[in-house]
Order: structure tokens, then C-alpha cells, then sequence
């Protein structure tokens, strides 16, 4: 399978022709982002029969558009309120909220955008033309690759709580224990069900990501009557354009930034079931890990901002790729736009872009076009939005609980899901008040199934041995790469404070 | 001088509370594995055993810290005299009916009576014509956003029912 080059600069063009569709498609992908509860993989499926009725490219080119935007949406009240409003934006408020808290909001969106917009095109291009070369991934990607990539994402935690490593880890794996809660994946026992019959499937991530960020944020804030510091609302009361270029200016010169952090989104967006938090928090690590200054982390610092949206965004690329070119979704939205393609008689595999090249890359170029129109159509809204950080808090945090409670509610419409989301506000409280990280606690939960699922087929297929961990060629490079990345900040960090020492 | 000394410090009793419920939860989590196949118990015990052990480090080293008289076990960062100031305890209240009545009474009556009370207790009773014109604003704008326009299963009561009934189906 050979990328045809030829054939992008008309389809392209095509493409653009479909504004109608993508235009509109962005604000209603703004909207479900921003909420906790409407991926766009709900509104997709609530929107079905419409996509259906519609011609298979405008249906496709509604479908891209709206994962991308959603992606984008997810980042907004990551940064305003420090709620994300799905899982793949849980890194953005590490240093997305400190500088919305300090007045910079409108700054921190502007950059936020530019680096998801940045990232997604650049992620897009490359997807597009070296796809033959990326879907070799996916097919060297068995269980015990995925093992390491998810260790990848445990040794994060350690990271993310530099402050006090112990509590970080405490926190983490505390997640992964609760993420353990359900049935076995080969007999179904249940295990730490409490005797609920809704953890039989395991804990819902949605209820866990609003109690943990939204509800527990929303009963800190009410301690002050703002969550601008003094300073913060001084500066948020002269706002200007000039912020918003400001945020553009910072993100373009931290370009180079953008590109690497982007295709670590990218590679990961292609191993299916990886997703969006993993590379976020990987992208989040990495960048700090190799920064030259890791202590402003956490503090508001514009490429702990960059990093997890540049990722992210390079995933919605990365997920199309196994799905296009094997017929194995990268994640649930790529999953119903599988549905879609095979209810219009589309099949999947290199043939595809043999025999509906429109399509095959059309998916790509309606992503490209769709971040080519965000650009223009949501960097000038930043200076309005960036405004909801001026609302008092006695005001806005019955709002957030009410709203995102009911979210919680929405994916699989069970009330216990409701009280799940209180449940993990009270541990999201509790967590913050007293020093432990809630974004450690999530990435547990998000990777303590996965974990499981992959550590048990590794062993299943090598009748129970351990050493099957250690007896694949890629997956021995990734056990390298992995400590490498984690004894490389400690020799940095060693280094930085003999040089220190030596002045 | 002695009363600086004690307010050096440091409060552990609060830092205590989660890694004493993860060894809790964990041995909890064993108890219901114990008999199970090993493909239920591998990953479990593995997890389950870093995260007591931990846990258990983490308790020495308060434990060395309070004997060593520089820290106590005071739960000053957990709980406070804020925690009644700011109404928190009457919004944690507030929010427990909400999740009770949203089943019965629906999303947009239970979220104006939530949002009503929740913010009137947080503004100590002030700018009642506000935040009830906010309340309803903001529940008939959800409703009018999730139910009319995207048909989103919100729990419904008696006001979607009568909207239902005035607007055919499309309510």
C-alpha cells in the first residue's frame, strides 16, 4: 500500500466544499466536549440515524468534525475550572488552571487551542502520508507491548506528585485498585462489588472523573469568593486582544514543542485501546522530564499546557489509522464510525484506498480541514470564554455539581452512578485537601482494567510464565525506553543540583 | 514560644485518611478474591501488595514524624471551622436531595430547587430575586439544550412530562 500524493491537493479542495457541514459541527463538538458525560462518541450515537440518512462523505466528514472539536471542547473547562471535560483532557488542568487562577485564562486558551490545532494538522499530514509505514504498529502491538505502554502510564504517577513521590504512588495505585473493581475478565467472579450489581462491569469512568475533578473542585472553591487570586482578577479586568495573541505568540514559539509531543499522541493514538489520557499523561512526562525547567510544572507553565493538548489531539489521528487500514478501531468514537462505514457497504484494508480513495483519505483531509476552520473560529472566542473565571463561586459551584452530576448520569442512565460521582467527589475532597494527586488517583482507574486485561492474556498464552514479559524484541526496546525514562529525570535532576551547588 | 513550637506542626491525621482506606479496601478487595480462580487473583494481589506496602511506609514515616514530636495527628487540614463558614456541610446536604428527588421529580424542577438552595446558602441568604432568576434560567436552559434539542436521557418528572404533553413528542 503506497500513499497516493497526488490525489490530497483535489480532496482537499473537496473537502473544503463541505464548510457547511464542519462549521457548525465545531460548536455543537465544542459544547459535548466541554461537558463531563457527552463524548462525542454519545453524541454520535444519539445523532445516529441522522448520520445515517446522510450521504456517506458529508455523514464521515460530521462524524471527523466532530470528534476533533469535542477533543478541543474537552480542554476549555479543563483550563477555566479545572474540570476535564472528558479523560484524555485529565492533564490539561495540571498547568491549564494555575494559569487561568493567575488571570492568564485567556492566554492559556488562546495557547491551547493554537497547540491542539498545531498538533492535530501536523498529526493529520503525517498520518496521511507515511500511513502505510504507521499501520505496521498496530500489528506489532500484542499483549505484552501493551503491558509496558501501560507501566508507561503507571510510572507517570510517580511523576505527576514530584512534590511527595510516595503519596503520588499511594494515589495511583489506590486508583488502579479501585479500576480493579468487576468482574474477572475469564469467569466473571465478582470482586470489591460491595454487593452492587452496577460494578459488576467495573467502576464507570465518567462518575469518577466528575466526583474526582468537578465535585471535589466545586466544594474547594467555595472557600474563596473567586477562583482568580487577587492578582488574577486585577488582570483578568484589563484583558485585551493583545491577551490572546499573547497565548497565539507563546504557542508558536514553543512549535518545536508542539511537533514532538503531537506524535507522541500519534504513535499511541494507533495502538487501539491506548487513548487519549495515556497520551496526554505520557506527553505531560515526557515534556517535563526533558525540560529544562521541571520545577515550574504544575505552576502554570506554558509547555505543561502545550504537551497534554498537543497529544491528545494527536491521538484523533493516530485512532483512524488502525481503522482504516485493518478495520480495528483506536477507540469508541472510531468504533461507531467503523458501524457507520460497514452500514454504507464500506470495507476496510488497503483495498480502501484503492477502490474509495475519497474515503479512505477523505478522513484524513476532513480532519485536516476541520482544524484549518477551528483555527479561525475559536481563537477569538477565548477573550469571551476565558470570562466565566470571573463568576463568584457561590454562584458557580452549584452549576458545576448539578450539571456534571447529571453527566455522570447520562452513559449508562443508572442513579448509582449519580451517588458514584459523589462518592468519588467526597475521595476527590479528601485527596486534595490532604496532598494527594486526584490525576494520579484517575489514571489508576483508567489503567487498572486495561492492566489486567493484557497482563492475563500474556500469561494465558504462555501457560502462567512470567518471563513472557521479558520475550518479545519490541517489547525488551520498550522496557529500555521505559527506564530509561524513568532514571533519566533522576540523573537530570541530580545533575541540575550539583551544577547548583557548584555556584 | 511553646505555642509556636506546636503550630510548626504538621497535621497528619488528615494525610492519614486515604492510604488507612486503601489498606482497608484492599484487604476488603481480598477478602472477596480468596476463593476465586488465579485469573481473578493475579493482577489483584499483585496491585493490592505494592499498595499496602505503601501505604504501610507511608504510616511509619508519620509514625516516626509524631514520636519524633514534629508532626501530630490533628486532622487541621481535612476539617475546619470553613467547612460550616462556607456552607460547605449545608451544599454537601443540599447535594445528597439532589441525587434522592432528581428520579422522582426530574431534571429541571430538582435542578432549579438545587441550584436555588445550594447558591442561597452559599450567599447567606442575599440576592434571593438573582439567584432564583439564575436557577431558572439555568435549568430550563439545560433542559431546553439536553431533552428538547438533543433527547438526552436526563431523568424526567411532572414538568417534562407536561412539556411532553404540550409539545407532542418532541419534548
Amino acid at each position: 500500500m503506497e500513499a497516493n500524493l497526488d490525489l490530497f491537493g483535489p480532496l482537499f479542495l473537496h473537502t473544503l466544499s463541505f464548510w457547511w457541514v464542519i462549521v457548525p459541527t465545531i460548536f455543537l463538538g465544542l459544547i459535548v466536549g466541554a461537558i463531563p458525560g457527552f463524548s462525542a462518541a454519545n453524541t454520535i450515537i444519539i445523532l445516529l440515524p441522522l448520520t445515517l440518512v446522510m450521504e456517506v462523505e458529508v455523514g464521515l466528514v460530521f462524524m471527523v468534525a466532530l470528534y476533533c472539536s469535542s477533543r478541543m471542547g474537552a480542554g476549555i473547562p479543563a483550563i477555566l475550572v479545572n474540570i476535564p471535560g472528558t479523560a484524555g483532557a485529565a492533564a490539561t488542568p495540571l498547568d491549564g488552571y494555575p494559569m487561568a487562577k493567575a488571570g492568564r485564562g485567556q492566554q492559556a486558551l488562546a495557547m491551547s487551542f493554537v497547540a491542539s490545532t498545531l498538533g492535530g494538522l501536523l498529526t493529520t499530514i503525517i498520518a496521511l502520508i507515511s500511513m502505510p509505514i504507521l499501520a505496521e504498529v498496530g500489528y506489532y502491538m500484542h499483549s505484552v507491548e501493551m503491558i509496558v505502554v501501560m507501566l508507561f502510564g503507571i510510572s507517570l504517577i510517580a511523576s505527576i506528585a514530584a512534590r511527595d513521590t510516595l503519596k503520588g504512588l499511594i494515589a495511583g495505585f489506590f486508583g488502579l485498585m479501585i479500576g480493579a473493581i468487576g468482574t474477572d475478565v475469564v469467569y466473571a467472579t465478582p470482586r470489591g462489588t460491595f454487593g452492587f450489581l452496577e460494578l459488576y462491569d467495573g467502576v464507570p469512568l465518567i462518575p469518577a472523573l466528575v466526583g474526582l475533578f468537578a465535585v471535589s473542585e466545586a466544594f474547594i472553591i467555595i472557600e474563596q469568593d473567586s477562583i482568580l487570586t487577587e492578582r488574577g482578577r486585577e488582570s483578568m479586568r484589563s484583558t485585551s486582544w493583545a491577551a490572546t495573541l499573547e497565548g497565539i505568540a507563546d504557542a508558536f514559539k514553543r512549535w518545536k514543542h508542539i511537533v514532538w509531543t503531537s506524535l507522541i499522541g500519534l504513535v499511541i493514538g494507533i495502538i487501539p485501546g491506548a487513548g487519549a489520557s495515556i497520551a496526554s499523561f505520557v506527553a505531560y512526562q515526557q515534556s517535563r522530564a526533558y525540560s529544562k525547567t521541571p520545577e515550574l510544572y504544575g505552576t502554570g507553565h506554558p509547555e505543561g499546557l502545550i504537551a497534554p493538548e498537543s497529544a491528545n489531539n494527536g491521538v484523533t489521528s493516530g485512532t483512524l489509522v488502525p481503522l482504516l487500514v485493518i478495520g480495528i478501531p483506536g477507540g469508541a468514537t472510531a468504533a461507531i464510525m467503523l458501524i457507520v462505514m460497514q452500514y454504507h457497504g464500506i470495507d476496510f484494508g488497503p483495498s480502501l484506498f484503492q477502490e474509495r480513495p475519497e474515503i479512505g483519505y477523505g478522513m484524513f483531509t476532513a480532519m485536516a480541514v476541520t482544524y484549518f476552520f477551528m483555527i479561525l473560529t475559536i481563537l477569538p472566542l477565548s477573550r469571551y470564554m476565558s470570562r466565566i473565571t470571573m463568576v463568584r463561586t457561590v454562584y458557580l459551584a452549584p452549576m458545576i455539581i448539578s450539571f456534571t452530576l447529571v453527566g455522570a448520569f447520562v452513559p449508562r442512565e443508572y442513579m448509582f452512578d449519580m451517588y458514584m460521582g459523589l462518592a468519588f467527589g467526597v475521595i476527590g475532597y479528601i485527596a486534595r485537601k490532604t496532598g494527594y494527586h486526584v490525576a494520579a488517583i484517575l489514571i489508576g482507574v483508567i489503567l487498572g482494567p486495561l492492566l489486567e486485561t493484557y497482563f492475563l492474556r500474556a500469561l494465558k498464552k504462555s501457560d502462567g510464565d512470567i518471563m513472557t514479559l521479558f520475550s518479545s524484541n519490541l517489547g525488551n526496546v520498550l522496557w529500555v525506553m521505559l527506564a530509561i525514562s524513568l532514571l533519566t529525570p533522576i540523573y537530570l535532576d541530580r545533575r541540575r543540583r550539583k551544577a547548583a551547588e557548584g555556584i | 514560644m511553646q505555642q509556636s513550637d506546636e503550630d510548626k506542626k504538621r497535621s497528619l491525621g488528615g494525610e492519614l485518611v486515604i492510604p488507612v482506606a486503601a489498606i482497608v479496601f484492599t484487604l476488603y478487595y481480598f477478602t472477596t478474591i480468596v476463593d476465586s480462580p488465579w485469573t481473578a487473583q493475579v493482577s489483584a494481589f499483585f496491585v493490592g501488595a505494592v499498595l499496602i506496602a505503601l501505604s504501610a511506609a507511608f504510616v511509619v514515616k508519620c509514625a516516626v514524624a509524631v514520636r519524633s514530636g514534629t508532626a501530630d495527628l490533628g486532622l487541621g487540614g481535612l476539617f475546619s471551622r470553613a467547612d460550616l463558614t462556607s456552607g460547605r456541610l449545608v451544599l454537601l446536604v443540599v447535594t445528597l436531595g439532589y441525587i434522592l428527588f432528581i428520579e422522582w421529580a426530574g431534571f429541571t424542577i430538582t435542578t432549579f430547587v438545587f441550584l436555588f438552595a445550594g447558591m442561597l446558602a452559599l450567599n447567606r441568604g442575599r440576592s434571593l430575586g438573582l439567584i432564583a432568576g439564575l436557577s431558572a434560567t439555568m435549568a430550563l436552559s439545560g433542559y431546553l439544550l439536553f431533552i428538547l434539542a438533543f433527547d438526552t436521557r436526563f431523568p424526567r418528572g411532572p414538568f417534562e412530562a407536561f412539556m411532553k404533553a404540550m409539545l407532542g413528542d418532541g419534548g
